[in-house]
């Protein structure tokens, strides 16, 4: 039996403006829904690279519906290539899950740093992230999530994929039956933050069950005022695309999600989860 | 008297155990009937893998043109490996009962409840396929509930089982291409 005892101290909205930019820390960015080819999934690749070069980000998390359409190599050079082309050449690795608009193949894309992989996770700095495919929860799947978050002895657990648990999306909704399976397993295992995808907005959750979670899917899509009013509702942003900024440093991350046109429409300060004890013996 | 009377009231308690052992052991009809599933399922596995062998193995590229030609490739290959395929292959009468049946288990009590709220909220989807269509690119794919996916056998990486309404689509996702179709799985 396991306790689950995670003490929530967020601040969330605290910390406007820019993230501190503790030396040594780990920045990263967050898309979701983003390959359309569209010029508004460029203006955002155009805002990411604005704020890579101040807060010097160095890898991107993808919540999937990475190229929407046709894969065929002009597609993949309008949907990832050219819209990231500045990031890319500056050295800033994407790491990408699968939605339900991709296809498994692109697990062998590089650029997508998936190795192969429908399901993978990789280390940065304090932090361990599992890339999950959440469109083919399979058995396999999730005896894997519990060996490698069970052998991790990373201090925060990040996972990321494309269907979110919990959503105040009037067009999706949260997947009932993938919270069901996952959200025991990540309590467990003291997974600390959540980042989805699929709703084509904004969303930060209250926490939940003691985890922040966080949906961002307008980096290339957009349903405008789609987010209904809920308690669960931390902080939305459904009038434009989106992309997030995340920096870690010991037990704190600070975040930004910043629009299509620059302005910072959310940001905060998490503390980091008490995790709950071992398991006895 | 007495000692009759224990004797037969032993014998009568302890009758269902005896039942038990002399009877032959239970048989799951489904079990029969999953592993000829498994085994139609390998020997496409085979000729999946028979197919791939003859072109360049695919390996991490950063040239999508690669990743693109080699589907193409391995879809055309076990196109016409399979060119007389027709649905019931492998998603045979039996086998389609069966998955009825486990589809159905899913579906009960509260977790069918949160499985319908994730069917209905993960883009069902409507059209028409057939056995050795292409999955069509710009149309997403419906999500497989875990609860719905944990409770059918397992597949081979190749493979996986894709909703299209109440069709159960067993795809080959490497060469995004339709292997067999069983319709009216999900109630």
């Amino acid at each position: 039996m396991f306790l689950y005892s995670l003490i929530v101290t967020a601040a969330f909205g605290a910390d406007p403006g820019p993230l501190p930019l503790i030396p040594k820390s780990v920045r990263f960015a967050v898309i979701g829904d983003n390959g359309t080819g569209g010029k508004e999934q460029y203006e955002v690749a155009q805002q990411m690279e604005k704020f890579r070069q101040t807060t010097g980000f160095d890898f991107v998390l993808m919540n999937g519906d990475d190229i929407y359409g046709g894969k065929s190599p002009s597609g993949v050079k309008k949907k990832f290539e050219l819209p990231y082309a500045t990031l890319l050449a500056a050295g800033v690795k994407f790491y990408a899950t699968l939605g339900n608009h991709d296809d498994v193949n692109e697990r062998f894309y590089k650029p997508f740093n998936m190795n192969e992989r429908r399901y993978y996770s990789f280390k940065n700095g304090n932090m361990e992230f599992f890339a999950l495919d959440s469109t083919y929860m399979d058995a396999a799947q999730v005896d894997w999530l519990k060996t490698q978050l069970g052998q991790s002895s990373a201090a925060w657990k990040v996972c990321f994929f494309h269907h979110p648990f919990y959503s105040d999306g009037k067009f999706h909704g949260p997947d009932l039956d993938l919270r069901a399976q996952l959200e025991p397993i990540f309590q467990k295992f003291n997974v600390n933050v959540v980042f989805t995808g699929h709703e084509h907005f904004y969303e930060r959750l209250t926490p939940q069950n003691g985890i922040y979670y966080f949906i961002e899917g307008s980096s290339g899509e957009l349903r405008t005022h789609n987010v209904k009013q809920s308690p669960t509702v931390g902080k939305a942003f459904d009038t434009d695309r989106a992309f997030m900024v995340v920096e870690t440093a010991g037990d704190q991350m600070y975040f930004e999600a910043i629009s299509r046109t620059g302005e910072i429409v959310d940001s905060g300060k998490l503390d980091r989860q008490v995790p709950n004890p071992p398991a006895a013996k | 008297m007495n000692a009759a009377y224990r004797t037969l009231t032993r014998l009568i308690a302890a009758s269902p155990l005896l039942l038990a052992w002399a009877a032959p052991p239970p048989v799951n009809p489904d079990s029969a009937i999953t592993s000829d599933f498994t085994k139609r399922v390998s020997e496409y596995q085979s000729l999946h893998r028979n197919c791939e062998s003859k072109l360049p193995r695919l390996k991490t590229t950063g040239s999508s043109a690669v990743i693109d030609d080699h589907q193409h490739d391995l879809s055309k290959s076990i196109r016409e490996a399979r060119a007389n395929a027709k649905q019931g292959d492998i998603f045979t009468p039996p086998i389609c009962a069966a998955f009825k049946r486990l589809a159905g288990l899913a579906m009960q009590g509260e977790s069918g409840w949160r499985v319908n709220k994730s069917l209905a909220n993960s883009e069902p989807i409507k059209f028409k396929l057939k056995v050795n269509d292409a999955y069509p690119p710009g149309v997403p794919q419906q999500s497989m509930p875990p609860t719905l996916l944990q409770n059918l056998p397992p597949l081979p990486p190749e493979l996986q089982y894709r909703l299209l309404g109440s069709t159960l689509v067993l795809m080959d996702v490497k060469a995004n291409l339709v292997v067999d179709l069983a319709t009216d799985i999900v109630p």
